[in-house]
């Protein structure tokens, strides 16, 4: 009876953390692949995460920058780009380029991405005759 | 103006779990990109356009936990495992903890338990404390099970009712045959009814007689007036609480008679018992008495306490499980 009770409080509290982990994470997630490619493609050149920013909305996307930082920082651990400070006029700027390891992975993620678009692209054209 | 920041980058690095260069690095890229903006917004030496660029940003909690995303302290996949084990693990420790106030003695079982020599009064307190150290103890060792990266297929005992099954069994367990609490309503009834009649011929409800004749109160009338007087009101509310459960479907029926049982059992405690009885005995059988009774009242009262739990997380686990289903809750 006690192990119930015990169980039974802390599902209640469990289960009222997990919705509120859902909503918070629900809007990052859709966006995550799609910057890990967009930035091994970006990284061809090298670049700093200020330049990127300005190059991506130029193009008529956003990225937040609290997500490009942690992000190039988990990349640059992957090895898949690699990170040099350097102290360009009056303040220094990290830049970052890709890496052969980079190259590969991007390779492969621009494979699957594809795919992904062959198979949505095919839904949609399907969804149109339906209509 | 970068005292404002200084200020902001410090509160990121408070938050942040990387230590040495590697916060250090991380905050200085944050600086040049917040002063590069600033820039690119004519604002140099401007404090509203800093504030500006910072709150755009966000805040530092926030930017902080971006860069510990995917580094959980325990992986989403054990979070189940840290509820039940600690549940377990809280069993184990609450039965040892009832032992060691029976026999009066400590137990130690490294790392996991620690129980020292208590009183009754004692274990109320130490009980949160074990259960806080219990989910600590799980804590750390799923903690070590995530870090270690490997694929660990912890053991599932399976023993409670999960959330779907308590709300599909919500109605049978707050009902059952009326038929019962209308006999249960009527011998708690006769039995007040009794004690009242008892109370008003003898000051007194404690009574003993050796040939079936001749009832003598056993305790003083003080301590006879005064714990008939509780049992008396304790009867009179069973006896509305269970005629309430034939027309009322509410499980607060049952969390007030938790309440008002536990208050009984505390005023109960109030007298000491050993020394209210009329007749003289010895001291091994006073110290039995003593001792029987306690435990006989330590007993009720957990088992009030436990139940009184149990109905209080089921009505908030009910409430849950009817907002879920868009369902009015019973």
């Amino acid at each position: 009876m006690l192990y119930s009770i015990v169980t039974h409080t802390l599902q209640f509290i469990s289960v009222h953390m997990a919705d509120n982990e859902v909503k918070r994470m629900e809007i990052t997630e859709m966006n995550r692949g799609f910057l890990q490619i967009l930035i091994l493609a970006l990284l061809e050149q090298s670049r700093y995460g200020y330049s990127m920013v300005k190059d991506i909305e130029a193009r008529g996307y956003n990225v937040e920058e609290n997500t490009l930082y942690p992000l190039l920082r988990r990349l640059e651990k992957n090895g898949w780009i690699a990170g040099r400070w350097e102290l360009g006029e009056d303040r220094p700027r990290k830049f970052y380029e890709i890496t052969a390891e980079g190259r590969e992975t991007k390779a492969r993620l621009l494979a699957v991405w594809n795919i992904q678009n062959r198979i949505l692209e095919e839904i949609q054209k399907e969804n149109a005759h339906v209509r | 103006m970068s005292d404002k920041l200084e200020k902001y980058l410090e509160e990121i690095g408070h938050y942040l779990s990387d230590d040495g260069p590697g916060r250090e690095e991380i905050l200085s890229e944050i600086r040049s990109h917040i002063l590069e903006k600033v820039d690119d917004a004519g604002g140099r030496g401007d404090e509203a356009v800093l504030e500006k660029v910072i709150a755009e940003y966000g805040s530092a909690r926030r930017v902080a936990e971006r860069y510990q995303e995917g580094q959980e302290i325990i992986a989403p996949s054990y979070r189940r495992h840290l509820f039940r084990y600690t549940a377990l693990l809280f069993a184990a420790h609450f039965i040892f903890a009832l032992l060691g106030v029976v026999f009066h003695d400590s137990f130690t079982v490294f790392p996991v338990l620690f129980v020292p020599k208590m009183g009754i009064f004692d274990l109320f307190m130490y009980l949160p404390m074990a259960f806080l150290a219990d989910l600590g103890f799980v804590a750390l060792i799923l903690y070590f099970v995530t870090r270690s990266k490997k694929d660990v297929k912890l053991p599932w005992p399976k023993f409670s009712v999960d959330l779907d099954q308590v709300a599909a069994q919500a109605k049978p367990a707050l009902w059952s045959e009326p038929a019962g609490y209308i006999i249960g309503t009527l011998a708690m009834l006769a039995l007040t009814v009794a004690a009242v009649v008892i109370y008003s011929r003898y000051g007194t409800i404690f009574l003993f007689s050796r040939h079936g004749t001749d009832f003598r109160p056993f305790i003083t009338p003080e301590a006879g007036r005064y714990l008939s007087l509780i049992l008396i009101g304790a009867w009179g509310f069973g006896t509305l609480a269970t005629a309430a459960r034939i027309f009322i479907r509410s499980p607060w029926i049952n969390v007030i008679s938790n309440v008002v049982s536990l208050a009984v059992v505390r005023l109960f405690l109030r007298v000491p018992l050993d020394e209210v009885l009329i007749y003289p005995i010895n001291e091994p059988l006073r110290a039995i008495a003593k001792n029987g009774l306690l435990a006989l009242f330590l007993f009720i009262a957990l088992m009030v306490t436990i139940d009184l739990i149990k109905n209080l997380v089921m009505l908030g686990k009910r409430k849950l499980a009817a907002e879920r289903s868009g369902r009015p809750r019973p």
